[in-house]
């Protein structure tokens, strides 16, 4: 799993400073002012240019002067108890039959010696939730306003005080019930599932004639060793993704159940990573090629470092020690004993560069996350009246972080290697929160998900036949899914240009590195201003859609990395900027369209 | 965004609202397929009204536009040409909806409710509270007499149940104008008769209702006034009991005449060799009308109508 720092902003700082809600309203202006032209030029297509204006005109005052201001509460819950049974009636609610189906034969299809099985665990009860709601959400929203217009049920709705924008919500309404009802159940089978799944228990198989260490028996396709302190309390070693703790009570060894491996990690991120050149210059880390596209390099055996600054850490988030996870890569510039990792230092110092603590050697863990450990009181080192180091023994708050801030230092010791890192790849990490909550955010996650599937299903409904309604709706999600394809098809224009570029070039045979040559440079320049603005528009249809490969959280539960308030509330409103979306284009369509037609 | 939308105030029917329920002015319709061809001209300059407390048939045989006029008086359709009125609003506004019960060709519910939930249903789209839909439900399905299947699933109805919670569900809020098509389709003779007995009630309390049916005898039974369509064009449009008078047929039946009256009318009748009963204008049937201006129409296709 790959972190990355603004998946951590709060949620203000991503709709004010990073602009979250500034492109939320572009794109909305953009599409209204797509949404009324298009529909004047079909009004006045069909009524001519005064009539259709004012048409258009009144159409849009009525959605605030009435139809929104007469929605009624009673209607909208009257047509979604009405997509509540209807959906019943539909055997709905088989699909969390076919889940605990799933799930009784998920020893099929989960390798049982998979390094960290709760990951394994966890991704496969939260994708198949996501997949199959998805999947409900699709077809219950698709077909339900086609098949009341098919079997004319809708006149005895229409004819009746019911606003376009209540039949809408209500389908919405309705369906989100049933769909909440089948998250939640799911939710509650997979949580039993993943902590049943993964408990286990050990016995102590063999010790050393004193009895402080041993190894426990194989479960679940593996073993602990451990050593017990002297006061016969210990921790087996970390093996499948999780320990156990191990209690001499007598002459009986106690072992409890797996520790570890559903936790819920918060990562606190630096504000900040810079970097020192061999020289101890400031620099942006060196590059070395085409290794990585966001970690840069330090150089080994140099003055060369990584500096990760934190701001504001409260003392309150530790108990006895600060803990941190580092997930550092290794580029090798020769091979050496390639079975001894590269290896590094690390040490914490104050933003005044005054005190330090001691420089703690570390091997690197290569695609592992190296949790670590920094005491509270700790050696190290401050500088005198000569500006020398001298050793001392350090209170980490008191000395080291007076007012919350404070540097964390990596360095490369090999000559010649290299360490790459990003500003996500190191974090403090704070007492874990509850897993159970983890979970449940995830889960809120993926029913957010079937929100916007359900919104766009029933916008699509509204002005299209059942089955095209669904194609619709599933070529929105690979929109979604696949919207990198675009946002890379985007990066990629400068390369043979844009479209038409491109289809010019191949009868000329004109390769894609050299510019457009066609011996007419305001032609060349024209090509280039309609590819400018074609490529516009499949930006901004890619951005009408919702990204849900962005939208889906499901590694943070497996990974065991908190699920952030403000990523959830980031995903919460562009769920409801989508939701407004479908609201209004349907309003229109229905507003428009002759049921009875 | 083709729609005829809720008007302003400036473009008002011209005739009094609270007089007159429905006012159709030129109103046409003209189907077109996908690429907008014209297919069938369903509809063509319809003018006519529904005044207020009349029961008002809308008679004429299939294809003839009849329910497209229902059609657009509720909505359901946009107008190619001309305007309707319904309560003084364009038919596109649907606050005209709250003063309006419509029981459908075929009862088009949801057949996986059942008597209670459909009117429980239909009460909540008009936005009445739970008390009053209570009191309404127990009312209606009283009134229809459903009190027995109350419960069952309206898939396990027979036509004519089907019917009478159709009626009922057009019938929860109690609606100032009901727009009934073929309400006796499906229904026995007893259900018939207890159907057209309604009627007349609903109108004796004041209700105003537009009746579309093929019963012809029903039409003759319960309305005030007729328009008879046919291929899209109003052929005949004026009260019931003038349009079945035969106008060139004289029939007499009298009584009380002085002697010599007497005298001078039984010669002329006994010189034909007959005997002086009742003097008046005879009447057709409603059947007989119906297919004389279907015969006529095809002969000599053409607008013939002359409301009063």
């Amino acid at each position: 799993m790959q972190l990355y720092p603004e998946q951590f902003w709060t949620y203000w700082e991503w709709l004010i400073e990073k602009n979250g809600l500034r492109d939320g309203l572009f794109l909305a202006l953009i599409l209204a002012v797509i949404g009324f032209l298009v529909g004047l030029i079909v009004a006045v297509i069909k009524h001519g240019p005064g009539e259709g204006f004012l048409n258009v005109s009144r159409l849009i005052g009525q959605l605030f002067t009435v139809d929104i201001p007469k929605l009624s509460g009673r209607r909208i819950w009257a047509i979604a108890k009405l997509a509540i049974k209807e959906s019943i009636r539909k055997k709905v609610l088989v699909v969390v039959g076919v889940f605990i189906v799933g799930m009784m034969f998920a020893g099929w299809y989960l390798d049982q010696n998979a390094d960290y099985p709760a990951r394994l665990y966890i991704s496969f009860v939260l994708t198949m939730t996501n997949y199959m709601v998805i999947v409900l959400g699709l077809f219950i929203s698709s077909f339900s306003i086609p098949a009341d217009i098919k079997s004319r049920t809708i006149y005895t709705i229409v004819t009746k005080p019911v606003r376009p924008l209540e039949l809408f919500l209500g389908r919405v309404v309705g369906f989100m019930t049933i769909g909440t009802l089948v998250v939640a159940s799911m939710g509650i089978l997979s949580y039993f599932f993943v902590v049943r799944g993964l408990y286990h228990e050990h016995e102590v198989v063999s010790t050393d004639p004193e009895g402080r260490t041993g190894e426990t028996s194989r479960v679940q396709r593996h073993r602990h060793t451990f050593t017990l302190n002297e006061s016969g309390v210990g921790q087996t070693n970390e093996n499948k993704g999780h320990s156990h703790i191990v209690k001499k009570v007598g002459d009986k060894y106690v072992i409890e159940g797996p520790l570890n491996d559903l936790t819920a990690r918060v990562p606190i991120y630096a504000k900040e990573l810079s970097f020192t050149g061999r020289d101890g210059e400031a620099n942006e880390g060196y590059n070395v090629g085409y290794m990585s596209e966001y970690q840069k390099y330090i150089e080994g055996d140099s003055l060369s470092s990584a500096v990760w600054r934190f701001d504001g850490i409260s003392p309150n988030l530790f108990d006895k020690a600060i803990g941190y996870d580092m997930t550092i890569s290794a580029f090798r510039t020769y091979k050496g004993d390639i079975v001894t990792p590269v290896g590094g230092i690390i040490y914490f110092r104050s933003l005044d560069g005054k005190v330090e603590t001691e420089r703690l050697s570390f091997k690197v863990k290569e695609f592992q996350t190296d949790r670590r450990v920094m005491p509270l009181k700790v050696k190290g080192a401050r500088k005198n009246k000569d500006d020398k180091f001298e050793p001392a023994e350090l209170d980490f708050f008191k000395d080291i972080a007076p007012n919350g801030s404070f540097e964390v230092v990596v360095r490369c010791q090999d000559r010649g290697q290299y360490l790459g890192m990003a500003a996500a790849d190191l974090y403090l990490r704070p007492n874990d929160l509850y897993f159970f909550w983890n979970f449940i955010k995830g889960y809120i996650s993926i029913w957010l998900q079937m929100f916007i599937v359900v919104c766009f299903g029933v916008m699509f409904s509204c002005f299209l036949s059942g089955p095209v309604a669904i194609i619709a709706t599933i070529s929105a999600l690979v929109l979604g899914f696949f919207g990198f394809f675009v946002d890379d098809m985007l990066k990629n224009t400068s390369n043979g240009g844009g479209p038409v570029e491109s289809l010019i070039r191949i009868p000329i045979q004109s390769g894609s590195t050299v510019d457009l040559d066609l011996g007419n440079p305001a032609l060349e320049s024209g090509i280039q201003a309609v590819d400018r603005t074609l490529v516009y528009g499949i930006s901004l249809l890619k951005n009408s859609v919702p990204n849900f490969g962005k939208l889906g959280t499901s590694d943070f539960v497996a990974y065991g990395v908190n699920l952030f308030g403000g990523l959830l509330g980031r995903h919460f409103t562009i769920a409801f900027g989508y939701f407004l979306l479908t609201c209004i284009v349907s309003y229109f369509f229905l507003k428009t369209r002759e049921m009875a037609a | 965004m083709s729609a005829t939308l809720e008007q302003p105030a400036s473009s008002a029917p011209s005739s009094d609202p609270t007089s007159v329920i429905v006012e159709t002015r030129n109103l046409g319709k003209i189907y077109r397929d996908f690429w907008g061809r014209k297919k069938v001209n369903a509809l063509k300059s319809l003018d006519l009204e529904v005044r207020r407390g009349e029961i008002f048939g809308l008679l004429g045989p299939n294809g003839s536009g009849k329910s497209t006029t229902i059609k657009l008086m509720l909505g359901l359709l946009f107008p190619t040409s001309g305007r309707v009125f319904v309560f003084g609003k364009e038919a596109t506004d649907v606050s005209k909806n709250e003063r309006i019960g419509y029981l459908p060709e075929e009862s088009y519910l949801y057949k996986f409710l059942n008597a209670e939930e459909t009117l429980d249903f239909y009460g909540r789209l008009f936005d009445m509270p739970a008390s009053v839909r209570r009191e309404r439900t127990e009312q209606l399905i009283q009134m229809v007499g459903l009190q027995r299947a109350r419960r069952r699933q309206l898939k396990e109805y027979s036509k004519g149940m089907t019917r009478r919670i159709g009626l009922a569900q057009a019938l929860i809020n109690e609606p100032e104008f009901l727009v009934l098509d073929e309400p006796t389709t499906g229904l026995d003779p007893i259900g018939t008769r207890e159907m057209k007995d309604l009627i007349l009630k609903l109108r004796e309390e004041g209700k105003t209702i537009l009746l579309c049916s093929h019963q012809l005898a029903d039409v003759q039974d319960v309305c005030d006034r007729v328009a008879i369509l046919h291929q899209g064009e109003l052929k005949e449009l004026g009260r019931v009991d003038s349009l079945l008078k035969v106008q060139d047929t004289t029939e007499i039946h009298a009584s009380g005449l002085s002697e010599a009256a007497k005298q001078q009318i039984k010669q002329i009748i006994e010189s034909q060799g007959g005997s002086l009963k009742k003097m008046d204008n005879p009447t057709t049937t409603m059947e007989e009308l119906f297919l004389d201006i279907v015969r006529e129409s095809d002969q000599r296709p053409g607008r013939r109508g002359s409301g009063t």
